[in-house]
């Protein structure tokens, strides 16, 4: 077995690796597949350093010229901050040259060849660069400031692999070869990666775009994600005529604030529909967390329970977000919804490669995505036994920007490849937390103060 | 103060409950808080404590209403020479504690104990209660009518208080103290975690001067986790508390919001932040750029910008061109070397750089079409933006960095302060007379000379600067309550 797996990772083809089934990467050991990581680490620094400003000027900073170990990338590797470390007025006041100069020093591809005319908003700028053989997408930081991943057309092949890969691995339902219907309370497009992703996985799946059912049959303004916070203070100042806004966002805005008030009644009518009309077949049901036990308590309170077919995939994530969940959730969602378990996974959207949950509630690293555990001066620690810090993960399959991302997130991770599931690879446990969270939780108090906390005060009074 | 070593390696210090003149040492059912930044401390059960911390029997402040002011200031006045630092083994523990648990550097902290007896002195208290309550309103009823005449009176009752008071300035413990002990109040003060010694260490010394003096005698300090309800629910109640001074915002806010029911009066010290503006001229000439750089340091620089009136963003009259910006740029590195001449005793490198904000610096020095770092988190820095923009992280600027901001009208910039912006140091003096107005009609509650920081600057007249305002409001006149008595006739 040892023998056939070394081979199963070619160093000169990293993103053919989520080709691989994924028992056969999971049966891999650490100590064979960290060798070829590390290959392909030392060649993605190489290739990206001379194309890569941003990069260049990390390593030349911290006096890194090759990388020899798996461990020497640590102090190249990006602060998550550096995807959106632009002045937000860039936004504000539509300067998208500006806003293309500072992307194009993230990623190998020219940006600056880009013809930029007429732009008006930020989705048409993303449009523009991905027509130019960008996958632009981005997530939201709690600010409400966008972080933009430069990902790009050559990384989609793998990365759509490794999204199948990771779906299959975390639930047992393939829905590229198979026609399985998906319900997703979201957004039918956008460029939030996740909804970007779902867009783009959708045309290679069985059922298609006809199979894939959302909450909103209309895109995600990228730009009143990237705008909320400005317009929600220029509004509270009576200021929002003089921040010249185009019209048409502010009535996007207004429709989407009106959506939200009855989200809940919304869903319910939503998915009530697809479970009458999907009953007894397999469906594959995303969510967040605490939305999806909403409705599920909600649904089990007035006697329903879905009928699917109990091999089912529900996949849910994002936590409870302060929504007091009572403590057998998972039974009653199971319950609800018909399956036999939740599906979960662990990742960031700057890296491609997410951690599938398995059977025993751990989430175990693919071999293309190197993890990294981090102390508090951002010092590896060592990868042996059970380590608790801070997450860190070198993304072997991005090509034209830099794959290194520490996270804000603290994890618990087991370096021995011993989970009774069977998996091999390195793996976290179910506690993972955000610092900025655990940094709040002490009894001090501080006369120096913050907008946020003004703010954080004006949300808990509005919402009692 | 006993101190323990219930484990290896950790040492627990032993803080009593101070209740009324006595001294509750934590006993079997001691409880353990703090660790993860400061030392552990352990103190009694604050639910077997929680009714004997607050007065349930508003009668019961009779003893204080019928002590005259004059004795209570006769009282503070001995009190406050033995807190010096050091001659005061409890002071010493606070401040070793202090040091443990809080941002501040020794040197820096050992002068801020340093002003705790100043704070004491005669002169200073009978300044500050004239200034603001006055004497004869709280010793007796006040005529306000015409003399021989007047069927009207009013008389400053002392009210039973609660103080949740912040620990970033340990110089709030010694404060209220002295606000309460002033206007002849009941008071409860909760410590925080980030201090939770000072306000123990004070009182203690007062129990030692007499445990039977009245205002010994209204006095309680106390710690629990804040949000303990069995503990709140005794004491958070309008029988028992009457006002209730909560540091801190949301901090302090998010556990006592539930109890807040009209009967007890919210005095909110707000957390505040502190900006400067910096006028076209510091940027013409070498004397004029030196002269604000030093000013930005020191008003940025002071208590390592702990404290909320530390100047975080510096605003500076200045275009985006090229030029401009090498001059910022230059601005900035003059500011930079401005925080090293600070006096140690105001400023040092801190203690350990922030991680989330070397994060930050370390995030944005990639960007150099926007941002210029000069300098660092382990020992001072500025951030130039290169356009009008302060950076995300500008409310969380600490340990004397500062961020430059070019704004090309700057008048503009009153528009951007509000209710939360405590103190505004502006150069020139020209600039100051110009904007305060504007500044003050959108919430900034101080304008002073660039450097001219509040603790240093007293001019030629110490007095002017006793018994002022604070955050926009006078505490001491809100801790009283305000009586009227009329007859039918003359007294």
């Amino acid at each position: 077995m040892a023998q056939v797996s070394a081979s199963v990772l070619d160093p000169e083809n990293a993103a053919g690796w989520p080709a691989v089934p994924f028992e056969v990467l999971f049966g891999l050991s650490r100590q064979e597949v960290e060798p070829v990581q590390q290959e392909v680490l030392v060649r993605r620094f190489e290739q990206l350093r001379p194309v890569v400003a941003a990069l260049d000027k990390l390593a030349t900073r911290q006096g890194v010229d090759r990388l020899a170990g798996l461990d020497d990338v640590v102090p190249v590797m990006f602060d998550h901050r550096v995807l959106k470390s632009y002045p937000l007025s860039l936004i504000e006041k539509r300067q998208f040259d500006r806003l293309t100069g500072w992307l194009d020093r993230l990623t190998s591809v020219d940006l600056l060849a880009v013809s930029l005319g007429g732009l008006a908003s930020v989705d048409d700028w993303i449009e523009r660069l991905d027509a130019a053989g960008m996958i632009l997408g981005h997530s939201s930081g709690t600010s409400g400031k966008l972080s933009f991943i430069p990902r790009s057309q050559q990384e989609w092949p793998a990365w759509r692999d490794a999204y199948r890969q990771m779906r299959v691995a975390a639930s047992g339902v393939d829905t590229v070869s198979e026609t399985v219907p998906s319900f997703a309370p979201t957004y039918r497009f956008g460029h939030h990666m996740s909804i970007k992703q779902a867009s783009l996985y959708s045309s290679y799946e069985a059922a298609g775009e006809a199979g894939r059912h959302v909450l909103y049959d209309y895109p995600m303004s990228s730009d009143l994600m990237s705008l909320a916070g400005r317009l929600r203070q220029a509004e509270e100042r009576g200021e929002l005529d003089k921040l010249a806004i185009d019209p048409g966002l502010l009535a996007k805005r207004a429709q989407l604030i009106e959506a939200s008030r009855h989200r809940d009644e919304d869903l319910q009518r939503w998915f009530t529909k697809l479970a009458q009309e999907y009953q007894g077949q397999k469906v594959w049901i995303a969510g967040v967390s605490a939305e999806m036990t909403r409705l599920a308590l909600r649904g089990l309170e007035s006697g329903v329970r879905c009928q699917f077919s109990p091999d089912s995939a529900l996949l849910t994530g994002g936590g409870m977000k302060g929504y007091a969940a009572p403590d057998d959730w998972q039974q009653r969602i199971m319950d609800f919804y018909g399956v036999r378990r939740i599906s979960s996974l662990y990742g960031m959207s700057e890296c491609m490669g997410t951690a599938p949950r398995c059977t025993e509630g751990y989430y175990h690293f693919l071999p293309y995505t190197i993890p990294y555990l981090l102390d508090a001066d951002f010092v590896p620690l060592p990868r042996t036994g059970t380590q608790t810090g801070r997450m860190a993960l070198f993304d072997l399959l991005a090509e034209t920007y830099w794959g290194g991302f520490i996270s804000s997130d603290r994890v618990t991770m087991y370096w021995d490849d011993d989970c009774p599931c069977g998996w091999k690879g390195p793996r976290l446990g179910p506690d993972i937390a955000r610092f900025s969270d655990i940094e709040g939780e002490d009894d001090k108090i501080t006369c120096a103060g913050t907008a946020q906390a003004y703010n954080d005060f004006m949300d808990y009074i509005s919402g009692i | 103060m006993t101190v323990l070593a219930s484990r290896v390696g950790v040492t627990v210090f032993d803080i009593p409950f101070l209740i009324r003149g006595r001294v509750i040492e934590p006993g079997g059912d001691g409880v353990e808080f703090g660790g993860r930044v400061g030392a552990r401390f352990r103190t009694p059960d604050a639910r077997a404590y929680a009714d004997q911390l607050v007065l349930a029997d508003a009668g019961a402040l009779q003893d204080l209403a019928d002590t005259p002011i004059d004795e209570i200031i006769d009282f503070l006045a001995e009190l406050g020479p033995r807190l010096a630092l050091e001659r005061n083994p409890l002071m010493q523990a606070a401040f070793g504690l202090a040091l443990d648990a809080g941002e501040l550097t020794e040197p820096i902290l050992r002068d801020v104990y340093g002003q705790f007896p100043a704070l004491f002195d005669r002169h200073r208290l009978e300044l500050q209660v004239e200034k603001t309550v006055g004497k004869a309103y709280l010793d007796g009823w006040v005529e306000q009518g015409r003399a021989g005449r007047s069927t009207t009176r009013v008389r400053a009752i002392g009210t039973r208080n609660m103080h949740i008071i912040a620990g970033n300035v340990p110089m709030t413990a010694a404060v209220t103290v002295v606000r309460s002990a002033l206007t002849k109040g009941d008071c409860l003060i909760k410590m925080p975690s980030n201090d939770p010694f000072t306000a123990t260490a004070i009182v203690r010394s007062m129990i030692d001067v007499d445990p039977d003096h009245p205002v010994t005698r209204h006095f309680a300090v106390a710690y629990w986790k804040g949000g303990d309800e069995a503990v709140e629910r005794q004491i958070y109640r309008p029988s028992r508390i009457e006002k209730l001074t909560a540091w801190g915002g949301m901090a302090s806010m998010k556990h006592i919001q539930k109890y807040l029911v009209p009967g007890i009066e919210l005095i909110a010290m707000n957390p505040k932040l502190s900006i400067s503006i910096v006028g076209h001229e510091a940027l013409e000439g070498p004397a004029a750029m030196q002269e604000a750089a030093s000013g930005v340091a020191h008003m940025a620089g002071h208590m390592n910008q702990t404290a909320c009136s530390a100047t975080r963003v510096v605003y500076v009259e200045c275009g985006t061109d090229e030029e401009d910006l090498e001059r910022l740029e230059e601005f900035g590195q003059a500011i930079h070397e401005a925080f090293f001449q600070l006096p140690e005793s105001e400023s040092t490198i801190p203690k350990c750089p922030q991680p989330d904000l070397e994060e930050e610096l370390g995030a944005i020095s990639l960007e150099e079409e926007f941002y210029r770092v000069i300098g660092d988190a382990a020992s001072a820095g500025v951030v130039v933006s290169r356009t009008e923009e302060p950076v995300d992280f500008a409310d969380r600027l600490t340990n004397r960095i500062v961020n430059l901001v070019p704004v090309a009208d700057i008048v503009r910039v009153t528009g951007w302060v509000s209710e939360e912006t405590q103190t505004v140091g502006i150069y020139p003096e020209s600039l100051r007379t110009k904007l305060r107005q504007d500044l003050a009609l959108h919430g900034v509650q101080r304008t002073l000379p660039l450097g001219a920081t509040a603790f240093v600057y007293t001019g030629e007249d110490a007095d002017q600067t006793i018994g002022l305002p604070h955050d926009g409001t006078e505490p001491m006149r809100r801790m009283v309550r305000w009586v009227i008595d009329q007859s039918a006739a003359p007294a």
